[in-house]
């Protein structure tokens, strides 16, 4: 019997190694040409690029659309994409764009500034995603289509960062649009999982929660940078966990990953054939205290915390793969200055402070709320737990997951007194970073805050409506100051971009404003022997 | 018989809307607002609202709850908040993976875990049963995600041998939607290529989730059978002189089937819900992984429609192993 049984394991055994030792590809090989594969955790529910713009959507909506202008490069330089060339007014309300005359979308329509302001109308009455950027200063009459390849914005308002937020709203087709809309939903359904767009690739296989595909156009209107190396198309797969990205990425099943761990990139650098790129960010790490509610409402207890944090540790956390914040305003961003005295570890100070407090001898607990699966801002909450044992308060660490941390933190009776958050500037404009002290932002996730100095907020308001950029740049500077003489936030650091990939894959250009994970597709290629 | 049938059947209808109840509520009563999440991090107040009305959800909770169990009622699940799809049809995109995948788990648990369990009985206390032992209680106790990541990174990364990841390579088309299950629709189609990539994919996803239910299976089945190989008739087979093979293999082991039968419909089940760890680590797109993507936005409608179709699975499972034991044991019937 033992016999028998053993016999049929080694025939069932045989059948099964037919289906396997079959070798990795090193990248993906089509009738078409070389197809790269990147692996990335985020799935893209929504395409529709003026609903949904969180960092894998707006890689492939960069991919299949084009924008007036587009952002490239490090430090990111607005370059003219859709718009050839463009001139506002001397009050700064009115901006007009020449359009590229041989744009054309994928369907071989040629794009038109009718095209232009349909897609900013459209944007804006669906009052989602990309809208909150330009709605309070743009209305929908106020784009008009001068001629076929001029449009023309006139602002409420003036508004300096205007042109800073145009390479994320994306053109779209009106007549493809247009034929499928049902019910007036302005084509929603449809651009869910389609595309009417002019960008370099176009739609491919789309099959959710698995993959994600889009394909070269041969004629892109604006040719191809790596010209007959272009790729005959990129597959975004999902791969989820950390472990399965780098298993992949060695195996040869992806080309490019985007989400190892900060030792995964330290253990597979060393891996023959693979590239680390390594990047200073625009995203900052900050732990945020609530100034209105609790404890911490305390500013000299702010402060105590602030200068009992350990920053080297922060650090040290990222493998070096970090640096410490100068300012509220990322290094990469115009208008920042290195803010003197901002806070770094000097308990001397931080026991004056808490001296100086409502509490002289600590003896209070504090929570620490941090994003249910982020190991790096985990560790940061040990450090502080550690660190403000000095000061005999103790931390609570909580992890949390995303949506309750959002929910939590909108009203300030419910915000923790300290969370960690992440915060990515949209734009390359102070605004973008400014405005989340501004009082009008309470109730968004990087506002926890409930900051309130209504001198910032002036200053703020004053700074997005100059046309002068030497006005602008003193206001943010005073801004800066204030901001970090209140401490509505240890400031941390900025985590550094990373992604690992084949070294066959060429072209890889970083771009601080684009979101983490976010690659532009449009350079890459693939050198095969 | 018959009574007996639509006594369960009955009681399926009720249990089905009692699981829909209390899913409602406590996704509804969880912290967290979807709408908010939905409308992006930098949406203003009426960006949220609009999402909110689009979606029903600034209408009031009792009103909500009336309008999805009247949806319910005709199958229609509601809509997903993010992804904008009808949670039905998105579930008839995923449920086949999962589906394919705990089918093939199963038949893994019973091929592997009733032999060994009758090997291990008939050589009690010896090397074989010591080992199946070990095999077991590991199966039981190892982390489903410890043990993924494990195999991944020995059979795909170390050996080379089979995939990281997903159901088919990249660039494979999947066959024409017959079944869902791409090991049914390649044969159908005559794809023997893609049936062999969809095997070499799902051959470490479905030994990780069979694990456990191969364990309890073995072990299960090998309690029975030293029960069985003990009682008289076996004994009395044994005197009349008929093999040492026909007495373990068809006397005992039939009568030795009856609890692991039982073992076999509640792991059904139990695979069912615990798929999501294996679909996660192996990126399988199957209903678990979209119930913890739809868990972690607090899309709630999705992760109810997922929890009412493993809910009725995992009856439908129970109930055919109630009707095979009423029809193998009469007796069972008026019970």
């Amino acid at each position: 019997m033992l016999k028998k049984f053993i016999l049929g394991a080694v025939a069932a055994g045989l059948f099964a190694s037919s289906a396997i030792m079959s070798p990795a590809a090193a990248f993906e090989r089509t009738d078409a040409g070389n197809v790269i594969v990147f692996g990335g955790r985020q799935a893209i529910p929504v395409l529709d690029p003026h609903i949904r713009y969180d960092w894998s959507t707006r890689m492939i909506q960069q991919a299949v659309y084009d924008g007036l202008l587009k952002y490239e490069g490090d430090p990111a330089v607005l370059k003219p994409w859709l718009a050839e060339k463009w001139e506002t007014s001397a009050d700064g309300k009115t901006w007009t764009f020449h359009l590229a005359q041989n744009a054309k979308f994928h369907n071989g329509d040629p794009v038109t500034a009718e095209a232009v302001r349909y897609s900013f109308e459209r944007g804006l009455k669906l009052n989602k995603g990309v809208a909150w950027m330009l709605k309070d200063f743009l209305a929908p009459e106020g784009i008009v289509a001068v001629d076929a390849h001029t449009v023309r914005f006139d602002l409420k308002a003036p508004y300096a960062a205007f042109l800073s937020f145009l390479p994320w709203w994306y053109v779209v087709n009106p007549l493809e649009v247009k034929a499928h809309e049902v019910d007036g939903d302005y084509g929603q359904k449809w651009l869910t999982d389609h595309a009417a767009g002019s960008g370099p690739f176009k739609l491919g296989r789309w099959e959710p929660n698995v993959l994600y595909e889009v394909e070269s156009v041969a004629d892109y209107w604006k040719g191809w940078p790596q010209g007959k190396n272009r790729p005959a198309g990129v597959i975004y797969k999902m791969i989820r966990e950390p472990s399965a990205q780098k298993a992949s990425l060695l195996r040869g099943e992806a080309d490019i990953v985007e989400g190892l761990t900060s030792d995964d990139y330290v253990s597979i650098a060393k891996a023959p054939g693979v590239v680390i790129q390594d990047h200073k960010g625009m995203t900052t790490f900050g732990i945020k205290f609530n100034t209105q509610v609790g404890p911490t409402a305390d500013i000299n207890l702010r402060k105590a915390i602030a200068y009992a944090l350990d920053y080297d540790a922060l650090i040290k956390i990222y493998n070096g793969a970090a640096s410490l914040e100068t300012s509220p305003i990322p290094d990469a961003m115009r208008g920042h200055i290195d803010v003197p005295g901002i806070p770094r570890q000097d308990l001397a100070k931080a026991k004056e402070f808490l001296a100086k407090s409502a509490y002289p001898n600590g003896g209070i607990t504090l929570p620490y709320v941090h994003v249910a699966g982020l190991e790096e801002a985990r560790r940061i909450g040990l450090v502080l737990l550690d660190n403000l044992k000095a000061l005999n308060i103790t931390v609570e660490v909580k992890p949390e997951q995303w949506p309750n941390m959002v929910a939590a933190g909108s009203k300030m009776e419910t915000s923790p007194a300290m969370t960690s958050v992440y915060t990515t500037p949209i734009s390359t404009d102070p605004d973008a970073v400014a405005y989340q002290y501004h009082k009008n932002s309470w109730g968004q996730y990087y506002a926890m805050a409930f900051y309130d100095n209504p001198k910032v907020s002036e200053m703020i308001d004053k700074a997005r409506g100059s046309t002068s950029w030497d006005e602008r740049a003193g206001l943010y500077a005073e801004i800066q100051k204030q901001i970090v003489a209140d401490q509505p936030e240890a400031f941390g650091m900025l985590q550094n971009r990373k992604w690992a990939h084949r070294d066959y894959l060429q072209g890889f250009n970083f771009s601080p404003v684009r979101f983490t994970g976010e690659v532009d597709l449009y350079p890459l290629w693939i050198k095969a022997e | 018989m018959l009574t007996f049938t639509l006594r369960k059947l009955l009681a399926l209808i009720g249990t089905m809307l009692g699981i829909a109840v209390l899913t409602f509520v406590i996704t509804n009563i969880a912290p967290g607002d979807p709408a908010r999440l939905v409308a992006g991090p930098n949406a203003t107040a009426d960006m949220v609202e609009t999402i909110r009305k689009e979606s029903g959800l600034d209408k009031p909770l009792v009103e909500q709850f009336a309008i999805y169990m009247g949806d319910l009622v005709t199958g229609d699940l509601g809509t997903s908040i993010v992804t904008t799809r009808p949670v039905i049809d998105e579930l008839k995109r995923y449920a086949p993976a999962t589906l394919e995948l705990v089918f093939v788990a199963l038949f893994l648990g019973v091929v592997v875990g009733v032999p060994l369990g009758m090997l291990s009985a008939v050589y009690k206390d010896g090397p074989i049963d010591h080992v199946t032992r070990i095999f077991s209680i590991s199966g039981v106790a190892l982390p489903a995600f410890w043990f993924g990541i494990l195999m991944q990174l020995y059979f795909s990364v170390d050996l080379g041998w089979l995939p990281v990841s997903g159901r088919l390579p990249l660039v494979t088309r999947p066959p024409d939607f017959i079944t869902g299950f791409l090991l049914i629709d390649s044969l159908i189609a005559g794809k023997f290529v893609t049936f062999q990539a969809s095997l070499s994919h799902i051959i470490l996803p479905a030994i990780v989730l069979s694990f456990p239910c191969l364990a309890s299976i073995l072990r299960v089945n090998r309690a029975e059978m030293i029960e069985v190989l003990q009682s008289d008739y076996i004994i009395a087979a044994r005197a009349h002189g008929i093999s040492a093979w026909r007495v373990v293999a068809i006397y005992a082991l039939k009568n030795a089937l009856l609890p692991t039968l039982a073992m076999i419909g509640l792991r059904f089940g139990w695979m069912l819900g615990s798929t999501v760890l294996v679909e996660t680590v192996f990126d399988w797109p199957g209903v678990g992984l979209y119930a913890v993507s739809s868990a972690l936005a607090s899309d709630f409608k999705p992760v109810i429609g997922v929890t009412l179709l493993i809910g009725f699975f995992f009856i439908i499972s129970n109930t055919l192993v109630d009707l095979a034991y009423a029809w193998i044991d009469p007796r069972l019937r008026s019970a």
